[in-house]
């Protein structure tokens, strides 16, 4: 007899954008980013750093930059498999994207600590 | 959805980072009391000296208990940067006053800290810092009687000297 086993990983929107989405896994314990035209997964080391790196982008002081460097930045993470090559307008929903997934995080969090505290 | 955040580590984003704000403040101290040391044992200070190298061990023992707390927790524990310490002083007296404030800027950055955690009620970083409250409580006391010794001994004649041999008798011995 033959058993076909079936792994279907579950995945959760956390936040979406018209830029892109954001999703996570509970059996992996990760996160899918769905941006800039690829699905790339991340642990929660990375993801910590991906949003670090995002943020620490002077945004203004790139809108601000008049001189011909072409404006794209490179986000590349120490230790991960993934590295974007994003325009400002780019970086800006990235942001916007992980601004977005954090909050819906800590939300979680905070759901997560009240129903504990009522059943127990 | 699971609660990743909280599975991955015990404190939160803003407490991590308050904790490796700290983590660079005891190392500031550190070097701040092993300069203190040397300006005291250049011009003849030899036990105000000692005192300072024993502050500047025991801050460093500071820095590597935060440091090792972040990393327990799950979070991700910064090794600092520390630069521009002050290594020429005007007056002996000077290096005291400026010791007290340090610790009093260190009892404040603790505070900070605690406040924050009654906030998010994280009850396992207040109660680890329960002992540097206590440790504080020493710090400013030791520091302010230092000063103090300027007052009721003077500075006249062999007063420095006296000063000197006093600091190294400082002791905190509170049972309270
Ligand atoms: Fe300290
Ligand atoms: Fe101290």
């Amino acid at each position: 007899m033959i058993t076909t086993t079936t792994t279907t990983t579950h995945w959760t929107d956390v936040f979406k954008t018209s830029a892109g989405a954001i999703y996570q896994c509970d059996t992996e314990r990760c996160w899918y980013v769905d941006f800039g035209g690829k699905v790339a997964k991340f642990d929660y080391r990375c993801l910590l750093k991906l949003r670090k790196s995002v943020y620490h982008i002077d945004i203004e002081q790139a809108l601000l930059n008049t001189t011909k460097d072409p404006d794209v930045e490179i986000i590349f993470i120490c230790a991960c498999d993934h590295c974007y090559v994003l325009s400002l307008l780019q970086i800006i929903a990235l942001k916007e994207l992980l601004e977005g997934t954090f909050v819906m995080l800590e939300l979680n969090h905070i759901l997560h600590e009240r129903l504990c505290s009522i059943a127990s | 959805m699971k609660d990743l955040l909280r599975i991955k580590s015990l404190i939160s984003t803003e407490i991590e980072g308050l904790l490796n704000q700290q983590v660079k403040k005891e190392a500031l101290s550190s070097s701040i009391y092993l300069s203190m040391a040397s300006w005291c044992n250049r011009n003849g200070y030899d036990f105000s000296s000692d005192y300072f190298f024993k502050q500047a061990e025991e801050e460093r023992h500071h820095q590597l208990k935060f440091y090792k707390y972040i990393l327990d927790m799950g979070g991700n524990a910064i090794s600092p940067e520390v630069t521009g310490i002050k290594q020429e002083y005007n007056s002996f007296r000077e290096v005291f006053e400026e010791a007290l404030d340090q610790e009093i800027s260190v009892t404040q950055s603790i505070k900070n800290i605690y406040a924050r955690c009654m906030k998010e009620q994280d009850f396992v970083t207040m109660e680890f810092l329960n002992w540097f409250l206590k440790e504080q409580r020493e710090e400013e006391y030791k520091a302010r009687r230092a000063l103090e010794l300027f007052e009721v001994i003077g500075e006249e004649g062999t007063g420095r000297w006296q000063i000197d041999k006093h600091v190294g008798q400082i002791k905190y011995d509170s049972e309270a």
